[in-house]
C-alpha cells in the first residue's frame, strides 16, 4: 500500500488554522502554591485547557516559587494580558507584584478568582476588595459582612464570626440571579452541578459586587441552610474581576467539578466577560439543567459526531447521556429542515451499523419513529427481522406509516 | 355479547324514570341480589372489581366500599403483582370483618368469569385505554383513574367505547367533588371576575432522579411482561409501582397526573368541559442522566378559540405568585389555577381557595344565576349516577378534553414546535411529527378492540 505523507499537509494545515484562528485575547494563569486541600497542578493545567478551549485565548502560566521560596523573583508582567486567572493561595507576594497587579486592574484589567483563590491573602486589603468575599486564614467580621441571598436580594450581615466553611461534597443546584448578564445570557436558570465544595460563609468588603448565581447550602449535608453566592462580578477602578467559588480539587486529582458543563461554561465565559466586558461565545448545545450534572469528559460540548460515537455503545442499565442529549438537538433544531435532515441520516446510519448496541438502535428507533421520515424505513425493516430489535423497529415502522 | 351484559346494567336502572332498557329482562341473577347482609335493596347493590390494587386503586375501593348503607361488594381482585393483590383483600376485610373478591392475575380471566356491575380502574397510564375499552365493552360501568390516556387517540378511544356502551363513568378527578374547587369554579362561571382572559395553572415540579439502576430480575410474584403490556418491552431494573410516573413509555410525569386535577378544574370554571385548544406551544426541561425521562421542568401555552390563554407549568415557574394570602411558603402558591379576569382574580389548590378582592369571595348566593354540578363524594356521585342513570361529574369526555391539554403541552414540548390544533377531528393542522405523537404503537399481541 503505497504511505500517503500527511505530515507536510497537517503543518500547513495548522499554520492555516493559527493564522486565520481566533485567538483574539491573551490570558495569563498565576498559580505554584495552594494550601493542604487543594492542588494547584491539577487545577491550573485543566483551567488552562478550559479556557483554551474557547479559542478565544493564548493562556500562558506564570508559576511561583514553592511555598518558602524567595518570592521576590515572582514579577509576572500583568499588563500584557488581557485578563489574568489567579489560582494561587499561598506567600504573599513582593510589594512590588501587589502594586503592579493592583495598577493593572485599577487600569482596566481583567481578574479570574476560583475557589481556593479566594482563601489567598487575607491580609492583602485591596486584593479582598477584588474578590469581594475570601474565606479562611482568620476572616471574620474585621474583613467585612457575611453576603447571601434571601427574598430576591442580597444581604450583608455583619454579625461575628468565622469566615469560610463548607458542608460535605456533593451536586447541587445553582440557581441563576442575573439572567441578562452577559455571561448567564442563555444559561439555565437552574443548573445542577457536579460533585463540589459549595463554599458558604465566605466574608469581605463585599463591595461593587454583582451577584449572577446561588446555591442553597443544604444542612443535611452539613451546609449552611442559606443561598450562597456561586458566582459574582466585582468592579475594582476600571478592572472587572469575575469570582466563581466552584472548583474544588485536592490531592486525589479527582476533576469531577471541573468536568461540570456548568463550571466549564461560566469559566469559559467569565474568563471573556472579565477581559472585555462582553461574552461572544454561543450558548452552548448541550447545557445542564436542574435535574442532573451534565459531565463533558474533554471540557467542552459534545460534536453531534462525537454524540453518534458514544451512543453506539449504549447498553440498558447504563448512562443514556449521549443518547438523551441527541434527542435534546433534536428538539434544538426542530424548525431546521436541513439539520434534522441531517440528525436523521446519522441515526440511519447508527441502525446500520455493525459496531452499534441493540440497546442504542432500540432507543434510536423510539426517536425516529416520529420525527423520521421514509428515508428510513429500509433499515427499519432490516431490524424488524432482527430478534433484539425487531419490536422497536416495527414500533417506528408503524408510527412512521400510520395514516 | 353486547345483550348478555347489557342485562345486568338494566336491572340496576329499572328505577330511573326513563330506562331504555327496560322491556329487556335480566336473563342472570346475580348474587347479591339474593340480599345476604345489607341495608340496600339487593338490586341496587353493586359487584365491583378493583383492577389494578395499588394505593390509588385501594384508596378507590376504600371509598366505596365505606359508601353508606354497604351499595358496593368487591367481588374481584386483579393485579400482575400477588402482594397488590393480598394487600388490597387485606383491607376488604379490616372494612368489612371478611373478604369474598376473588384474586386474579389477568384481567381477562376477571372479564370472563366475573359477572360485574362496576370496575375500579386504577393502572400505570400506559394501561388505560385497553383496559377501559374492554371493561366497557362488557358494559361495567367505570370509575377510572386520570388521566384518562397516554395518549390523545387512546383517550378517543375510551370516549368512544363509554359511549357506545352507554356506560357509567367517573374520572378519578376527585377535586370536583371538593367545595373549594366548587365554589371558585362555579364563581368564575357566574361572570363574578368578568370575562376571564388567562388561566395559569400550576402543576408539582418534577421528581428527583434516581440515578440508573442495573438490570435485575423481578420479584417473585410479578408478572413483568404483562405489567409492561402495550409498552416497549424492556428488561425489569426496579422500577414498577410508583417509578412508572417518571418514565415516557408509561405516563408523562406530573403534567399528565395532575393535568386532570388542575387544568380539569381550570377548564371547569371557563365551562370548556367540550372544548380543546386550537394552538399550543411551550418548553420543557428534560434528564440527561438517569431512568426517567419525563420532563422535570415544564411551561407550555394553549389558545382557545375564544382568545383566553391557558398556561400550564411546574409550580416553580410562578415564583411572582405573590399577595395571594398570608401564607409566606411560596411554594404552595405555585400550585392550583389561577383565573384571570377584567375584573379580578381567583386562585383555588388543595389549600383553599384566594380572590383579588373579598368582595369576590362574598359573592351572595342570589347573583349564582348558573349553579355547576354539585357532588360532595366523589364516590357516591359514581354509584347515585349508575343507578340514575344521570352523567357523572367527571365523564369521559370531559376528562378527555383536560387530559388533552396535558398531552397537547407534552407533544409540543417533544416537537419544541408551535402546534395548530384541529380540535373537532384531533389532528394537528400544521406538524406531521407531532400528528405521530397522538398514539402509541401497542406491543403485539395487545391492541385497542376493534
Amino acid at each position: 500500500m503505497k504511505k500517503i505523507h500527511i505530515y507536510p499537509l497537517l503543518l500547513v494545515l495548522t499554520l492555516i488554522l493559527a493564522s486565520c484562528g481566533t485567538k483574539k485575547y491573551d490570558a495569563l494563569i498565576v498559580t505554584g502554591q495552594s494550601n493542604n486541600s487543594h492542588n494547584w497542578k491539577a487545577s491550573h493545567t485543566t483551567v488552562k485547557q478550559i479556557i483554551e478551549n474557547t479559542d478565544l485565548f493564548t493562556v500562558d502560566v506564570a508559576i511561583s516559587p514553592e511555598q518558602g521560596g524567595d518570592m521576590s523573583t515572582f514579577s509576572p508582567n500583568f499588563k500584557s494580558y488581557d485578563v489574568v486567572i489567579v489560582d494561587y493561595d499561598g506567600d504573599s507576594w513582593s510589594d512590588e507584584t501587589k502594586a503592579n497587579f493592583e495598577s493593572y486592574v485599577k487600569n482596566g484589567g481583567g481578574v479570574v478568582v476560583f475557589h481556593g483563590a479566594n482563601n489567598s491573602f487575607p491580609e492583602w486589603k485591596e486584593f479582598n476588595k477584588m474578590t469581594a468575599l475570601g474565606g479562611w486564614k482568620g476572616r471574620t467580621e474585621k474583613d467585612g459582612p457575611y453576603v447571601y441571598w434571601s427574598n430576591d436580594k442580597i444581604i450583608k450581615d455583619t454579625k461575628p464570626g468565622k469566615g469560610g466553611s463548607h458542608g460535605k461534597k456533593n451536586a447541587f443546584v445553582i440557581d441563576t440571579r442575573q439572567a441578562e448578564h452577559p455571561i448567564m445570557q442563555g444559561l439555565p436558570l437552574k443548573s445542577m452541578h457536579t460533585t463540589d465544595e459549595l463554599y458558604g460563609k465566605l466574608r469581605g468588603p463585599a463591595e461593587n459586587m454583582t451577584v449572577l448565581a446561588t446555591a442553597y447550602s443544604n444542612p443535611k449535608t452539613n451546609g449552611t441552610g442559606k443561598h450562597e453566592p456561586v458566582l459574582f462580578t466585582i468592579d475594582y477602578g476600571k478592572g472587572r474581576i469575575f469570582h466563581n467559588v466552584l472548583g474544588h480539587v485536592d490531592k486525589s486529582e479527582d476533576m469531577i467539578a471541573y468536568k461540570s458543563a456548568y463550571f466549564i461554561y461560566t469559566m469559559q465565559r467569565g474568563t471573556e466577560w472579565a477581559a472585555t466586558g462582553k461574552v461572544t461565545q454561543v450558548v452552548p448545545e448541550d447545557l445542564p439543567n436542574l435535574s442532573t450534572p451534565l459531565v463533558l469528559p474533554a471540557y467542552k460540548q459534545f460534536t453531534l459526531e462525537g454524540l453518534f460515537k458514544n451512543a453506539r455503545k449504549y447498553k440498558v442499565g447504563q448512562s443514556k447521556k449521549y443518547l438523551n442529549l441527541i434527542s435534546q438537538r433534536i428538539k434544538n433544531h426542530s424548525s431546521n429542515a436541513e439539520y434534522m435532515a441531517n440528525i436523521e441520516g446519522k441515526m440511519i446510519q447508527l441502525l446500520s451499523a455493525d459496531d452499534c448496541t441493540a440497546d442504542a438502535k432500540n432507543y434510536i428507533c423510539r426517536e425516529i419513529s416520529w420525527m423520521g421520515s421514509d428515508k428510513a424505513l429500509a433499515v427499519l425493516k432490516t431490524l424488524s427481522s432482527q430478534e433484539e430489535t425487531s419490536e422497536m423497529a416495527k414500533y417506528a415502522i408503524d408510527r412512521l406509516t400510520q395514516k | 355479547m353486547v345483550k348478555k351484559s347489557q342485562s345486568r346494567r338494566s336491572f340496576l336502572k329499572k328505577s330511573a324514570a326513563t330506562v331504555i332498557g327496560a322491556t329487556i329482562f335480566p336473563s342472570i341473577v346475580p348474587a347479591s341480589a339474593l340480599g345476604r347482609g345489607g341495608f340496600v335493596a339487593p338490586s341496587d347493590r353493586l359487584e365491583m372489581a378493583l383492577i389494578g390494587c395499588g394505593g390509588m386503586g385501594r384508596a378507590n375501593m376504600k371509598n366505596l366500599l365505606k359508601l353508606k348503607n354497604k351499595q358496593v361488594e368487591l367481588v374481584g381482585l386483579c393485579d400482575v403483582d400477588i402482594k397488590q393483590l393480598a394487600t388490597a383483600q387485606k383491607l376488604i376485610t379490616d372494612i368489612r370483618g371478611k373478604s369474598d373478591a376473588r384474586e386474579y392475575g389477568d384481567f381477562r380471566d376477571l372479564l370472563e368469569t366475573e359477572k360485574l356491575d362496576a370496575a375500579i380502574l386504577a393502572l400505570p397510564d400506559h394501561w388505560h385505554s385497553i383496559m377501559a375499552t374492554n371493561v366497557a365493552n362488557k358494559g361495567i360501568h367505570i370509575y377510572g383513574e386520570k388521566p384518562l390516556a397516554r395518549s390523545i387517540k387512546e383517550g378517543r378511544a375510551i370516549v368512544d367505547a363509554v359511549n357506545a356502551n352507554k356506560v357509567t363513568w367517573q374520572t378519578g378527578s376527585w377535586q370536583r367533588s371538593v367545595s373549594n374547587f366548587h365554589r371558585a369554579a362555579e364563581l368564575v362561571r357566574n361572570g363574578v371576575i368578568g370575562k376571564v382572559t388567562h388561566v395559569e395553572v400550576g402543576l408539582p415540579d418534577g421528581r428527583k432522579p434516581i440515578g440508573t439502576p442495573a438490570v435485575q430480575t423481578p420479584p417473585e410474584g410479578v408478572n413483568w411482561d404483562m405489567w409492561l403490556g402495550p409498552a416497549p418491552k424492556v428488561p425489569f431494573r426496579g422500577v414498577m409501582h410508583f417509578h412508572w410516573r417518571w418514565i415516557m413509555d408509561y405516563s408523562g410525569g406530573q403534567l399528565t397526573d395532575w393535568a386532570g386535577h388542575h387544568v380539569d378544574i381550570a377548564h371547569w370554571g371557563l365551562g370548556y368541559d367540550d372544548k380543546q385548544p386550537i394552538e399550543v406551544e411551550g418548553k420543557g426541561v428534560y434528564p440527561v442522566e438517569g431512568i426517567y425521562d419525563v420532563p422535570v421542568a415544564y411551561d407550555f401555552t394553549c389558545k382557545y378559540d375564544t382568545g383566553v390563554t391557558v398556561r400550564v407549568a411546574n409550580a416553580s415557574a410562578y415564583p411572582d405568585r405573590k399577595g395571594q394570602g398570608t401564607d409566606v411558603n411560596r411554594k404552595r402558591w405555585g400550585m392550583g389555577t389561577v383565573w384571570y379576569g377584567e375584573k379580578g382574580w381567583i386562585h383555588v389548590n388543595r389549600n383553599g381557595f384566594w380572590a383579588s378582592e373579598q368582595s369576590i369571595l362574598d359573592t351572595p348566593d342570589a347573583e349564582i344565576k348558573n349553579p355547576i354540578y354539585k357532588s360532595d363524594s366523589h364516590w357516591a356521585n359514581f354509584v347515585d349516577c349508575i343507578k340514575s342513570g344521570k352523567e357523572t361529574i367527571t365523564p369521559a369526555h370531559v376528562a378527555h378534553n383536560s387530559i388533552s391539554v396535558g398531552l397537547l403541552g407534552e407533544i409540543a414540548m417533544l416537537t419544541n414546535e408551535k402546534l395548530k390544533w384541529d380540535g373537532s377531528n384531533e389532528v394537528f393542522t400544521n406538524s406531521e411529527r407531532a400528528n405521530r405523537l397522538l398514539s402509541r404503537p401497542f406491543r403485539a399481541p395487545w391492541q385497542l378492540p376493534q
